[in-house]
């Protein structure tokens, strides 16, 4: 692949110029200024921070010039939901993806964004290393769920924070006794 | 920002290895942090339009201790460290530019032809509007020679 440097420039300048009417896009400029304001995104330029809720469709048409905001929509949308006017239905893929961040799941890769990445921000964003939470049911006994509450009440933890700390602390042991 | 956060930590490791050694403790070896990404970039006063996610890219051989620190140091800027920046894939010529030179923490950016080479190499959709517009004000003769000797496809940035 030999080009000469200056058609290059040349060519490159072309399309820059429509990347630049592009840049000047009321949609594009709510969409970027919207994730500067939320402190998603940073930039070395001059950025209109835009507080309004923004739509997901114009995030996605936006994305196809600046993937980022892509990288970073799945986590967003769960993380700082009132960031976006959320539509009844998602886009296929991108409802994919959001089901499978809810389970703390790694998605398949979405719109040119690996799924790892997307996975990534989900701790990383809104509240810090706080992840989405599933609802379980479980049906105990009136002995069981006295019990629950004593202990709910003596360590001073709700129901479902004794369920987990009980959770990792039989998990640890029951590690610890699989290596001995 | 960056270069700030290194003298803190510098100030930091001195004084815990300070500590170390009064208690007859092992101390914390020095280190270096190379920084990569965008926010080589910007710290190197690019001026190229950026846009950049907190996250920051290091090539680190620091100890646990000291990276913990600087997780912390950046968490209060609003940064976080990207937990897979040491995958980045840099090529072989990068420079890497000094920013700070304390007694036990080294800090330095990696150069912006071999941030744009590694970026239009292995991220090319991500940033091809940052590439176009590099490639608008004129490419160094330096990244169009490691563009062909890594194969780089230029064609999609123009």
């Amino acid at each position: 692949m030999t080009m000469d440097p200056t058609e290059i420039q040349a060519r490159a300048r072309r399309r820059l110029a429509m990347d630049r009417r592009a840049r000047k896009e009321p949609r594009y400029l709510r969409v970027i200024g919207r994730y500067v304001s939320a402190g998603l995104l940073e930039a070395n330029h001059p950025v209109a921070e835009h507080a309004e809720p923004i739509t997901v469709e114009d995030v996605l048409y936006v994305g196809r010039l600046e993937p980022r905001v892509l990288e970073l929509l799945p986590a967003a949308l769960i993380k700082t939901p009132r960031m976006f006017v959320i539509p009844k239905a998602l886009p296929a893929d991108l409802k994919a993806v959001v089901n499978s961040l809810r389970q703390s799941k790694e998605p398949a890769d979405f719109r040119g964004v690996k799924g790892a990445k997307l996975l990534s921000w989900l701790s990383r964003i809104g509240r810090k290393n706080k992840l989405p939470s599933r609802l379980k049911s479980f049906r105990l006994q009136a002995e069981e769920q006295r019990l629950l509450e004593r202990v709910s009440q003596r360590l001073q933890l709700s129901e479902t924070d004794v369920v987990r700390k009980a959770l990792r602390e039989l998990a640890a042991k029951e590690l610890l006794a699989d290596k001995k | 920002m960056i270069r700030r956060i290194a003298e803190v930590l510098d100030a930091w490791v001195t004084q815990t290895n300070l500590e170390a050694q009064a208690e007859g403790m092992r101390r914390l070896p020095p280190c270096h942090i190379r920084v990569l990404g965008q926010m080589a970039l910007l710290e190197a006063g690019s001026r190229l339009s950026l846009l950049a996610t907190n996250d920051v890219d290091v090539y680190a051989d620091y100890e646990y201790p000291i990276e913990v620190e600087f997780k912390r140091l950046l968490s209060l800027e609003g940064k976080e460290l990207d937990p897979v920046g040491h995958e980045i894939w840099m090529p072989r010529e990068t420079e890497y530019v000094h920013l700070f030179k304390g007694r036990f923490i080294r800090l330095s950016v990696a150069d912006s032809d071999a941030v744009l080479i590694s970026k239009a190499a292995r991220a090319p959709d991500k940033n091809r509007s940052l590439l176009t517009e590099y490639l608008a004000g004129g490419a160094s003769q330096r990244f169009l020679s490691l563009a062909t000797k890594y194969k780089v496809d230029l064609e999609r940035f123009l």
